[in-house]
């Protein structure tokens, strides 16, 4: 190009005529999914090097599926095929990290299905689903198959394809019994127990929150009053006469807690917009969790408490609406 | 401790021009002036086909309601009274002049005749409409009827030297090369509205420009006024927001600065008012930041009012890549051009070239994903999802129950937006509906 010679712009040359702001900061849909998987990412390995191949298979079919699911939805229902905004793998991922690597391999995709066509595609697709879609289809899959979802591998015990698992007590079946888990604390929160491929190590998963609070794509709000409610809680009304601080510890560590204050109920569509919104709703995702914990006929209790709140989400936002610059906070009603 | 305000965000800045000395834009060959340059009333020309016109000479009036005169900016003849569609939608008669390069001044042109202290409020409103001043952030609106309103009122006169747009440097670089004219337009206000204090607010990121504001207001020794250090964050220089960063004070919803005794005045709005005080000069020229990614040469260019943007753009170099989108006014709440020979207004602070690349911004990703980032960052602490939401829904009343008539349109929400929602575009169509009920 010779550098003297302007650039002409011809008048056929079609400019772009549209309505301000003309500026916008480097973030994408896309973006933010990409840093919950790589958010999810230390966990994962966890998972996989605690249960072995299994687990890298179970959540593998679980991204693959909902993906896959998301792609024909959208084609059936002659929708735009987004797959590239990367929400549909991070469903895949999250659903695939709330379940034993000892599930059979129809339970992930069954719970993809169900993810992605009837609790997101169904709703509207990405911003209208009113549920946390991984944790809606835990929750179809617990009903469904309740012996095989509840059948957890203790750690290190590797699994082959079409082997049933020898079930081992999870953490929360020993504080549900009134008992301190065999495990110790150390070992709680490196990981080294049975359960969930994603859910055990609460190092992990603090790596992966910090990563997103650093990065500003999740807000301190909502992990800050969930798991100090759930502190508070368990500090008050300890068990089974363990004492307090232990049983507080331990129901922290234990569980699908870490995963559900930090990636599943900060999950932008189904928690509220306000500060005030995201505070109270931590507070009603962790006292659920506790009362669930010890009332339910289950040992766990965070898919439901976050499914509930998911449901409040809406009446939290209008509830918690800011004041708006120069109005007072309530206008009274305007007359004619 | 900066002053500062709740919400908003900080914008990449851009402002790559700021070093760069005011270059002063040869006489065109010909200038096209609009008698319509902001709101109010259209003047009407007071010179016919063929006249011969001096600079700063009256070649429009506006004899009723609000408006100021327009004046010629360069002396020559007048070739044409033509009509011409603006970006606003409506159709504007220029007035066009061709240069006789003599650069002849009008004899109306010349210092006004008493000194400050003598001069009643009354005669510099009258000053400051007959030099034709109109405020120069980009909203015009005419400055005789913003001081008019405040006579008696205000105790705090503001000089926005914020300039929290990116891309803009020209007010820094006027704060740089005429600082005392901005400290002297500021003294002619307050003397006119009687106002006790006077602030020059200045966003943090223009260290050499408070350093030396500070030193020329020492140098006069004014007890009344000061330079406050803002922090820098857009939209810091929103009237709205600048009053509370200083005065913690909140502009009650439907009412003016002077409602909380403040009157604000842009940086070269102040500069012209001494211009016209000092020198009789009327607003003829005004400093645009030419910038964007297409300008071979960013520069801040003094450009008489009438040079068409092209001339302005070749003056800089040209274009190094084909152009996508030229913006009159920032990028966060400048107007998209179609027309490339339109003319430099009063209101023209900007002029950026973006190429296709940069127009890529426009993409929507995704569908809203209620992630809460218009609702933070939001200075006027509305939720914007909301709002976009509703007009998506036509539910026009319920956005109104909102606060969607709070909106200032400062943009912030759809610089956040991770999904590329026109997030002001839906506002804007629902404060537009609303209008229309009413």
């Amino acid at each position: 190009m010779d550098a003297k010679q302007p650039i002409a712009v011809k008048a056929h040359d079609l400019l772009t005529v549209s309505p301000s702001p003309h500026a916008r900061r480097k973030i994408t849909t896309a973006s933010v999914m990409q840093d919950v998987l790589i958010a999810l990412l230390p966990a994962t390995i966890w998972g996989i090097y605690v249960f072995g191949l299994r687990a890298a298979l179970v959540v593998l079919t679980c991204v693959v599926s909902c993906v896959a699911f998301e792609a024909l939805t959208q084609i059936a229902l002659r929708r735009t095929v987004t797959v590239a905004d990367c929400s549909a793998a991070v469903t895949g991922l999250l659903l695939g990290l709330n379940l034993s690597p000892a599930v059979p391999f129809y339970v992930p995709v069954v719970g993809s299905a169900f993810a992605i066509v009837v609790v997101k595609q169904l709703f509207g697709g990405l911003g209208k689903n009113i549920m946390n879609p991984a944790l809606a289809a835990r929750v179809f899959l617990m009903m469904a198959w309740a012996g095989q979802m509840s059948l957890y591998p203790a750690a290190y015990d590797r699994v082959g394809p079409g082997v049933d698992a020898v079930a081992s007590a999870t953490p929360l079946v020993a504080l549900k019994q009134g008992v301190l888990p065999e495990a110790s604390l150390f070992e709680l929160f490196l990981g080294r127990v049975g359960g969930c491929i994603g859910e055990v190590s609460v190092l992990m998963l603090l790596i992966g929150g910090v990563y997103l609070l650093v990065r500003r794509v999740i807000s301190w709000q909502i992990p800050v009053s969930f798991l100090g409610t759930v502190a508070l809680l368990t500090l008050l009304f300890p068990q089974g006469g363990i004492d307090n601080v232990t049983f507080m510890l331990t129901s922290l560590c234990s569980g699908g807690l870490m995963l559900g204050a930090f990636f599943m109920a900060t999950d932008y569509v189904t928690s509220p917009v306000t500060s005030v919104g995201r505070l109270i709703y931590g507070v009603g995702c962790g006292a659920l969790v506790v009362f669930l914990r010890y009332f339910s006929g289950y040992n766990e209790g965070v898919s439901f408490a976050i499914l509930i709140m998911n449901s409040l989400v809406w009446y939290l936002d209008m509830a918690t609406k800011p004041r708006i610059f120069g109005k007072a906070r309530r206008e009274k009603q305007q007359k004619g | 401790m900066k002053f500062t305000f709740r919400g908003g965000t900080h914008l990449r800045e851009h402002k790559d021009t700021a070093s760069l000395a005011t270059v002063r834009l040869p006489d065109p060959k010909t200038v096209a002036i609009p008698l319509s340059q902001h709101i109010g009333a259209h003047a009407t020309p007071t010179v016919a086909v063929g006249d011969t016109v001096l600079v700063g000479q009256v070649i429009g009036e506006v004899t009723e309601g609000l408006g100021c005169p327009v004046h010629a900016s360069i002396s020559g003849t007048v070739k044409e009274i033509r009509k011409r569609d603006t970006v606003q939608g409506f159709l504007v008669q220029d007035i066009v002049i061709e240069n006789d390069g003599r650069h002849a001044f009008c004899e109306s042109v010349k210092p006004w005749h008493k000194p400050l202290a003598e001069t009643t409020a009354e005669e510099i409103v009258s000053i400051v409409r007959n030099a034709g001043i109109s405020g120069l952030g980009g909203a015009t609106f005419p400055t005789y009827a913003k001081l008019q309103s405040a006579i008696g009122k205000v105790h705090t006169v503001i000089v926005n030297c914020a300039e929290c747009e990116p891309y803009i440097t020209a007010n820094h670089r006027l704060l740089l090369e005429r600082g005392e004219t901005v400290v002297e337009g500021l003294e002619i206000v307050m003397h006119a509205v009687g106002a006790q204090t006077g602030i020059l607010a200045v966003e943090d990121n223009k260290p050499d420009a408070i350093k030396l504001l500070q030193g020329a207001i020492a140098a006069r020794g004014d007890q009344r006024m000061r330079v406050c250090v803002m922090k820098t964050k857009y939209p810091q220089g929103d009237e709205r927001q600048l009053i509370y960063s200083l005065t913690k004070k909140e502009v009650p919803f439907g009412k003016l600065p002077a409602d909380v005794g403040c009157v604000i005045l842009n940086a070269e709005t102040s500069s012209a008012i001494s211009r016209a005080f000092y020198r009789g000069l009327p607003l003829v020229s005004r400093i645009v930041t030419v910038a964007g990614d297409c300008i071979r040469e960013p520069k801040n260019v003094r450009a008489p009012l009438g040079v068409s943007y092209t001339e302005l753009i070749e003056f800089c170099g040209g274009y190094v890549k084909p152009l996508k989108k030229l913006v009159s006014g920032g990028p966060m709440m400048g107007q998209a051009q179609w027309d490339l020979h339109a003319p430099v207004t009063k209101g023209t602070a900007a002029l950026l070239a973006f190429s296709e690349e940069y127009d890529r911004i426009n993409t929507e990703y995704s569908a809203c994903l209620h992630c809460g980032m218009c609702v933070a960052h939001c200075p006027m602490h509305l939720m914007p999802n909301y709002l976009a939401q509703f007009t998506r829904e036509h539910k026009y009343e319920e956005a109104e129950r909102m606060g969607v008539m709070s909106c200032v349109e400062c943009g912030t929400c759809a610089y956040n937006c991770p999904a590329g929602v026109q997030i002001v575009q839906y506002i804007r169509t629902t404060k537009q509906a609303l209008r229309k009920k009413r």
